[in-house]
């Protein structure tokens, strides 16, 4: 293996590190969410601190590459796409750190039917999902896992806007609870943001691995 | 731990022309150090200096201390030609003898009263394999250095001066006269030697700079203006000068 | 007068002149072959003179060159390669290697005749060496001196410094660089001036006058301290104090066809062994 290799090997690790880390904070988050665990909430709280310092180091790393190697081509596109999925997983680590918030200032659980009515589980499951499929993707160059990610991400925005309706009827019928049902309304919100940021992730794996560029491509789901 | 080369307040003088002007420099075994900057800063002088071969130019003078391995070099009782037994050197041009591939890479040992056939051999594969040359020349060891390409031809050097199992390799610019290819092969060899020699390397090429070394120095009129880790010298120097340099801007 | 033209009258004249030099030696050389080739015979080379050197071969005086060259070169080749390894390799201060080039120039510079008699003072008189192989054979290798210093000057001076570079960079000294390198390289270059002053040497007639040459001496030397007699002595011999000129005439040219051929044959051998040994180096 050359230099060059040898150091976009080292950076894939990273990254594939940074996926895993910041996907346990989202599942820890919901776990909390579910069982209104506060010290959970506290901790992923203070795991971010740890996701935001993995996040510079791989910049420092990206930039490095490109300052001392000059990589072209496939190599080039490796290291933007790297840098970009970079920051678009530090900001999915936002969110779950988002989530643990709003759990730590609830005073009370959620309706466990009202939970069920509004899929949270579900959309939570697919989210996870397209994680594990863009992780695969990444790691093997292989563009074609990265593709479903996108079909995931029209369920999980299905999932949040069946969602407004069904908070609003439950709002309607429970004023005194309107914040904390306006909370709920957030945490789907930020799920919903974790799907966008899988898909702009998997965009950036095929720009890497095709030399394909789907961003602000208004058709590119009937091209899939 | 004990730096492997260094330089205390070293000066160096052509005649009434100050080269060098006192440089305090450092290298850990085991690195890689790169020393850039324009033609005439005094970068090949300062190499020069581990091996001594600034002694073969007329009216040049050397003060302060050049240490290997914490012993000074700089010394006029010092057995010159056992100090570049254990530096080996790399040049520009790639200057095999016109002899056999066997012999140029035995030259060396020969020259230590190494004559045995067998230890001959065994050393001289075991430095052409560390040159990543082996494969494609264990079947013309025979055949003159003359015949085979530059890029080989510079592997070979750098087997040579291997052969003798020095601990430090000086390299003055050794891909200037290689096409990319061959450059490219070079660069790979420098980045996987440094696993088992303390390489300082002069170019004029600062990706080359960049690509294989761990430390980079920059010099600039006979001064060292910057000297840092490598990436910190190629994303954040600290002095403007340095900057303008690796961007381009001047020199 | 236009450019054109004027360049064309200047070409063709060039063009002339070298022509001519050209028909100059070929008709000497024709010349000699005509005359000569007629009395070369085995027993011409391999006998003795006879009948006032009328008659007979000139056997004597192609050994006595022969013994006399070689004696010549084992005198010049080591000292002048030694003092050109010397000026090349060790003396670094520019005034100092200029003082010793223009000193071996002028040394090339002295008319040969001067060399016998130097040869006569020192050799035969001084050191009581007499009229002998080994007072001719230094007198001649006197002579050889600045050729061989001056060509083995410039073979060393080709030999890039690079390799000199390479070998000091391993820890060689100098007097290893120059036996493994820097010699070897030079090699071909030397022994091409070596060659071309064996030529020179075999030639002369002035150096041998007054220290070796015998006028008449049909017998082959038993010691270095014994005259011979030498080609060139021989024909000048019988070209202008022989018993019978006349007769001794064809012989004459004999003499003067087998000179030339060992001069020829020695510079052909130069250039062959320049060719075969530079290749070996590339």
């Amino acid at each position: 293996m050359t230099h060059l290799e040898t150091e976009l090997d080292k950076l894939k690790g990273d990254i594939t590190g940074m996926f895993i880390l910041v996907q346990k904070q989202l599942n820890k988050s919901i776990q909390s969410l579910l069982t209104m665990d506060k010290d959970l909430a506290r901790e992923i709280i203070a795991a971010e601190k740890r996701v935001n310092a993995e996040e510079l180091k791989i910049d420092r790393v990206c930039e490095n590459i490109v300052a001392l190697f000059n990589p072209v081509a496939v190599d080039l596109r490796f290291v933007f796409a790297s840098f970009k999925i970079n920051s678009h997983l530090e900001r999915m680590g936002d969110n779950a750190k988002g989530i643990a918030r709003y759990v730590l200032e609830m005073s009370e659980k959620f309706d466990a039917d009202l939970i069920a009515k509004l899929q949270l589980q579900e959309m939570f499951s697919v989210a996870n999902k397209m994680i594990d499929e863009n992780i695969a993707a990444f790691e093997n160059g292989d563009s074609s896992k990265a593709r479903l990610v996108f079909e995931m991400d029209e369920r999980v925005d299905a999932i949040n806007f069946a969602a407004n309706n069904i908070v609003a009827d439950y709002i309607k019928a429970n004023t005194d609870k309107a914040i904390h049902l306006l909370n709920l309304m957030s945490i789907i919100r930020k799920l919903e943001r974790v799907g966008d940021l899988q898909a702009n992730i998997a965009e950036e794996i095929i720009f890497y691995v095709d030399a394909e560029v789907l961003k602000h491509d208004k058709n590119f789901h009937n091209k899939i | 731990m004990t730096p492997k080369i260094e330089t205390k307040n070293l000066q160096l003088y052509y005649g009434a022309h100050h080269a060098l002007k006192g440089i305090d420099f450092s290298a850990n075994a085991n690195t890689v150090t790169a020393l850039i900057g324009p033609s005439g800063c005094g970068k090949s002088t300062f190499l020069r200096c581990f091996n001594r071969m600034n002694d073969l130019i007329d009216g040049c003078e050397v003060e302060g201390q050049i240490l290997i391995d914490g012993m000074n070099i700089n010394d006029k009782y010092l057995n010159v030609d056992e100090l570049r037994k254990k530096v080996g050197m790399v040049f520009q041009k790639p200057n095999p003898f016109p002899k056999s591939i066997f012999e140029n890479v035995a030259y060396g040992l020969r020259i230590n009263g190494i004559n045995d056939k067998k230890t001959l051999e065994e050393k001289v594969e075991k430095a052409l394999r560390q040159a990543a040359l082996w494969e494609e020349v264990k079947d013309n060891l025979k055949k003159s250095a003359m015949s085979i390409s530059g890029g080989q031809q510079q592997r070979l050097c750098i087997a040579r001066a291997l052969a003798v199992e020095p601990s430090l390799v000086l390299m003055d610019e050794p891909t200037s006269a290689l096409d990319p290819i061959s450059t490219s092969k070079v660069e790979e060899l420098i980045y996987q030697l440094k696993e088992k020699y303390t390489i300082l390397i002069v170019t004029h090429n600062m990706q080359q700079a960049a690509r294989v070394s761990d430390r980079t120095a920059f010099f600039y009129i006979g001064e060292m203006i910057e000297y840092n880790d490598t990436t910190e010298i190629f994303t954040n120097p600290k002095i403007e000068r340095t900057q303008n340099y690796i961007t381009g801007r001047f020199g | 007068m236009n450019k054109r033209l004027s360049q064309k009258i200047f070409f063709t004249l060039f063009r002339l002149i070298s022509l001519m030099i050209v028909i100059v030696l070929f008709s000497i050389l024709g010349f000699i072959v005509f005359n000569g080739a007629k009395v070369i015979s085995w027993n011409f080379l391999t006998q003795m003179p006879t009948d006032g050197m009328t008659k007979g071969g000139i056997y004597p005086a192609i050994v006595g060159t022969l013994i006399l060259v070689l004696g010549s070169m084992i005198f010049a080749f080591p000292v002048g390669v030694a003092a050109a390894i010397y000026m090349n390799e060790y003396v670094k201060e520019v005034p100092a290697k200029r003082f010793m080039r223009l000193m071996t120039s002028n040394l090339a510079g002295v008319p040969s005749i001067v060399f016998g008699l130097f040869g006569m003072a020192l050799f035969v008189n001084q050191l009581h060496f007499g009229d002998s192989i080994i007072a001719g054979s230094l007198t001649l290798g006197l002579l050889a001196l600045p050729v061989v210093i001056r060509t083995t000057e410039e073979a060393l001076k080709q030999v890039d410094d690079s390799f000199r570079l390479a070998s000091i960079g391993l820890g060689a000294t100098k007097l290893q660089t120059i036996g493994k390198v820097t010699l070897p390289i030079a090699f071909p270059n030397i022994i091409t001036g070596l060659i071309l002053s064996i030529g020179r040497v075999s030639g002369e007639t002035a150096p041998i006058l007054f220290t070796v040459a015998a006028y008449f001496l049909p017998k082959l030397p038993h010691s270095i301290f014994d005259q011979v007699m030498a080609l060139p002595y021989h024909l000048y011999v019988i070209a202008t104090s022989g018993t019978n000129i006349t007769e001794s005439r064809p012989i004459a040219y004999g003499t003067a066809l087998v000179l030339i051929s060992i001069v020829l044959i020695c510079n052909i051998t130069a250039s062959v062994i320049r060719n075969v040994l530079g290749k070996r180096n590339k």
